[in-house]
């Protein structure tokens, strides 16, 4: 029997996600339910119940998840407010620091907000000497700002994104039938911009739930079930996994349990905006003007606040880890004479992650796209998965799995690059599958009906229109992989040392120019990766999301 | 031996959907064919399967002698024009034309000749060079024509390729297409929704409904003799009236015994008595429409409503609702139809 080519791709598919997914979920969950002597057992999730350590850190975990996501709110939902319907002088720059708040280096961003208002910190300091005390950053509030500040674009460019499609008709026929302004904005504008807002949210608690660097670095004492899982791992090394396996578990399931209660909540409301009679920005004057303006700024500076406090550091002059006064190249010298390696890494690795999963979700994305299938629609489900799975899990997952034959894989190259590829594929197939519906499926009949094979159909005419779009979600792809830190975290061994785990090492050594050149590095591919990409598609902040 | 036959065709979707239902037609050489029928009768379903998109779940189609379905649909030789156009829009209105001819491996030079005479054939020789986005719908058309065209086909396919252009060039687009397969002699197979375009464009029509032939003719075989109530109402305007014996005035025992309802055109009724021999029904006046070239008055009678059309109306006409009027019509223009919708011939002809 003949087997078709997508079908093939089909059960590629399926193996992927056998492999990657299936397999390592599975090891946690049977570690979960092994005691140290191997027995089949509750017993973990009874001491997770019965510690207080665990039980505090499951409540700070949905305190960090709920805050976070409050704030995001608040400022996300303010900025889109402003940006979409208000004139604001210098919008661009506005959306292009919201972009670097997305993309500032992991663990960069904490250490930034510990430079500027710690204990030791210079905006604090300077305040002290003006008699003004506000306490240091440390904690759980420190924790909930900078997640507010890391995750509002996730709301801000969804929910932006939807203000600005509304068909201004709906708000004008509101106000005809003598809605007051008030009454117009909870039950028109609102209800309508209500599904962006509460994916833009489940994408900030999702990102607060799973964050390991600024618990780790600002929460001093207020500790998560991420930092848990990552003391735990570290600890039990060549042990059992069981403790660290449990608590994965249990942030798989909440994780999940978020994005079911999001998809159930807005079940109803998907609409789709009219481009026809998008709305106008208003001109404000006066103090509302400035007051739009403040609050703008004040938010986008802030969110970037750690890209430029890096950049910034990068350039002060040190004398080992100790900064000087004046401005200098010796950070650069220094990463680039002793710390190639995890350059060189970083490319290399962030290179095959993205390859394999442009080449591979595209062929995915094109089944989902275009062959709907009951299997196929559960795929495009499955891949729901990784999407939301924290960074800490999916190296511990990895250990879990591939830590003895038939497939030991710690410590090369292959288990940091296929534990980024699981993580990013979901995005790159849902990105070419889009790609793919802008194409009309007739196109590749006239094609067949011209005397192409399907196969030379699909290159010769499919291929070549979603090539664009394909390149663009590479080149994001890219932004993610080398800016990923905690899988890496878990994975790496010396010789397959990356960027931001040197990153990492480098604050927790108190080595901040170093950290600072290196974060910048980071800074400079991914906006060179971005600007590529935003060439390719048209500029679209949602992309990368 | 017929070109194209569609023998006994049925498809039935995934949660069965039944789309075509024992279908069964043939083509001729150079015939130009319609099918014609409301949307979601199976006309597209059709359509594909003879192109190879779509898989018959019962039924054999023959091409020229052969067996189709054990051809995949890219050695079917079979071109295909697009409601959507499909045009690529990476490659020029050339390149788009001479895509086909290049799967062929035709020669550089025969086929730069094949599509500059296509391309003049559909009047967009002037515009080779350029990428198709810029073009309009009837342009990206006559794109799609060429490209479909060049290759010298064994049958050309159409599904609805006007319902997305505005009127007027809907008129001018279909008149040129009717030409260009005269002129090349291809059968082909045009689907349409639009009555109006299918008389005017085909040599014969096959009027279809949920999944089902109702008739196959020409299009005056289809609009003056029409086999069933479904063709006689959906080709053109009828007034379709249940059949009363004790009705208006017909000729006794004219009417068939099976006479379920009766139907008559717009056009065959007349307002006022008429001449001998015809029968008259009074009523008054519910509606008066001008439309320029013709007018519309719709007659309330007892024996139902009735629209009647003036030709080249009087622009000072009016006719007040209310206004009492008869209408009468020679009873040789009515047709009869059973309780199952299938015509019943009258039992005399004048
Ligand atoms: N892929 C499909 N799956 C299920 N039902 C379909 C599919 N394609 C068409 N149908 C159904 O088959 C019937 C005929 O559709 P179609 O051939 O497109 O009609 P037409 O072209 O005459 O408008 C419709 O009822 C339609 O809903
Ligand atoms: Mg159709």
């Amino acid at each position: 029997m003949r087997v078709g080519f997508w079908p093939l791709v089909g059960l590629l598919a399926w193996l992927i996600l056998a492999v990657l997914l299936i397999v390592p979920l599975g090891s946690v969950l049977l570690s979960s339910l092994h005691d140290q002597a191997g027995h089949l057992t509750f017993a973990n999730y009874e001491r997770f119940l019965d510690t207080p350590r665990f039980r505090t850190a499951f409540v700070n975990t949905l305190i960090a998840g709920f805050g976070g996501l409050a704030g995001s709110l608040v400022l996300g939902a303010a900025m889109a407010f402003c940006m979409a319907r208000l004139e604001i002088r210098g919008s661009r720059f506005v959306s292009l620091l919201a972009i670097l708040a997305l993309v500032s280096p992991p663990f960069i961003g904490a250490y930034s907000w510990i430079v500027l208002f710690g204990s030791g910190g210079v905006v604090r300091q300077t305040l002290m000497q003006w008699g003004v005390f506000i306490p240091p950053i440390f904690g759980m509030w420190g924790v909930l700002i900078v997640f507010s500040f890391k995750f509002y674009p996730y709301v801000y460019l969804l929910t932006s994104g939807a203000l600005s499609n509304i068909n201004r008709s709906l708000e004008e026929a509101a106000e005809s039938l003598g809605l007051t302004p008030f009454q117009r904005v909870m039950r028109i504008s609102f209800p309508l911009v209500l599904p962006a807002l509460s994916a833009g949210g489940l994408l900030a608690l999702i990102h607060s739930i799973a964050d390991f660097g600024t618990p780790r670095l600002i929460g001093r004492g207020f500790n998560v079930l991420a930092t848990e899982a990552y003391t735990l791992y570290s600890a039990e090394i060549g042990g059992s996994l069981s403790m660290a396996t449990t608590i994965s578990i249990v942030l798989i399931v909440l994780s999940m349990i978020f994005v079911v209660g999001q998809r159930y909540m807005s079940r109803r409301n998907v609409y789709h905006g009219n481009l026809i009679n998008k709305p106008a920005k208003r001109k404000l004057t006066g103090f509302a003007n400035v007051a739009a303006h403040t609050v703008v700024y004040a938010i986008a500076l802030i969110g970037a606040m750690p890209a430029i406090v890096a950049v910034i550091f990068s350039l002060r002059r040190t004398r080992g880890p100790v900064f000087q006064p004046g401005f200098s190249l010796d950070s650069y010298q220094r990463i680039i004479f002793s710390l190639s390696d995890a350059i060189q890494n970083s490319l290399l690795f962030s290179a095959a992650t993205v390859l394999l999963t442009v080449v591979i979700g595209t062929l995915i994305g094109c089944l989902v796209a275009r062959r709907m299938t009951a299997s196929n629609a559960l795929l495009d489900a499955t891949l729901m998965v990784p999407y939301v799975m924290p960074g800490i899990v999916v190296g511990i997952a990895f250990v879990a799995a591939f830590n003895a034959p038939p497939v030991a894989l710690t410590g090369t190259a292959a288990i940091i690059i296929l534990s980024v590829f699981i993580r990013r594929l979901p995005y790159s197939v849902r990105s070419s599958a889009s790609a793919l519906r802008q194409v009309s499926p007739s196109m590749e009949e006239a094609a067949i009906s011209l005397g192409y094979s399907p196969v030379r159909a699909f290159m010769k005419v499919t291929v070549p229109l979603i090539l664009p779009g394909i390149v663009a979600g590479g080149m994001l792809s890219f932004v993610t992989a080398i800016n990923e830190l905690s899988s890496s975290l878990v994975l790496y061994v010396g010789s397959t040392i990356t960027m931001p785990v040197r990153i990492y090492i480098a604050i927790h050594d108190g080595d901040y120019g170093t950290a600072a050149a290196l974060s910048s590095v980071l800074l400079a591919l991914s906006g060179a990766a971005i600007a590529v990409a935003f060439r390719l598609m048209g500029r679209d902040e949602r992309a990368l999301l | 031996m017929d070109y194209l036959a569609v023998e006994n065709a049925s498809k039935t979707f995934g949660g069965g959907v039944r789309a075509l239902d024992g279908v069964s037609f043939s083509v001729e050489r150079d015939e130009f064919f319609t099918l014609l029928g409301p949307s979601g009768c199976g006309k597209t379903t059709l359509l594909r399967s003879i192109a190879g998109f779509a898989d018959l779940t019962e039924g054999t189609i023959t091409l020229d002698g052969a067996r189709l379905d054990r051809t995949p649909p890219h050695r079917r030789d079979i071109g295909m024009v697009f409601q959507d156009y499909a045009v690529f829009p990476h490659l020029t209105v050339a390149e788009n034309v001479a895509f086909g001819l290049k799967a062929r491996k035709t020669p550089a030079a025969e086929s730069a000749a094949r599509v500059a005479e296509a391309l003049a054939t559909v009047r967009l020789g002037a515009l080779a060079a350029r990428l198709p986005a810029a073009l309009s719908g009837g342009q990206q058309q006559r794109i799609g024509l060429a490209r479909a065209m060049v290759i010298r086909p064994k049958l050309l396919l159409m599904d609805e390729p006007l319902s997305n252009l505005d009127a007027k060039l809907r008129i001018e687009l279909r008149d040129e297409i009717r030409d260009i397969q005269k002129s090349v002699g291809t059968a082909a197979i045009y689907v349409t929704h639009d009555q109006e375009e299918a008389l005017a464009i085909s040599d014969r029509i096959c009027v279809m409904n949920a999944g089902r032939i109702e008739q196959i003719g020409t299009p005056q075989e289809i609009y003056a003799d029409p086999r069933t109530i479904f063709v006689a109402s959906f080709v053109g305007t009828m007034n379709v009236t249940p059949w009363d014996a004790a009705g208006p005035g017909f000729p006794p025992g004219f009417a068939p015994d099976r006479a379920h309802v009766w139907a008559i055109r717009p056009e065959h009724l007349r307002i006022g008595e008429g001449r001998p021999g015809a029968v008259a029904i009074r009523g008054e006046v519910d509606k008066y429409t001008y439309l320029g070239r013709e007018a519309h008055v719709a007659v309330r009678t007892p024996d139902g409503r009735f629209v009647i059309q003036v030709a080249d109306p009087a622009p000072g006409l009016r006719m007040q609702p209310g206004t009492p009027v008869s209408v009468g019509f020679d009873p040789a223009n009515a047709l009869f139809f059973d309780e199952a919708g299938r015509r019943v011939a009258t039992t005399r002809t004048s």
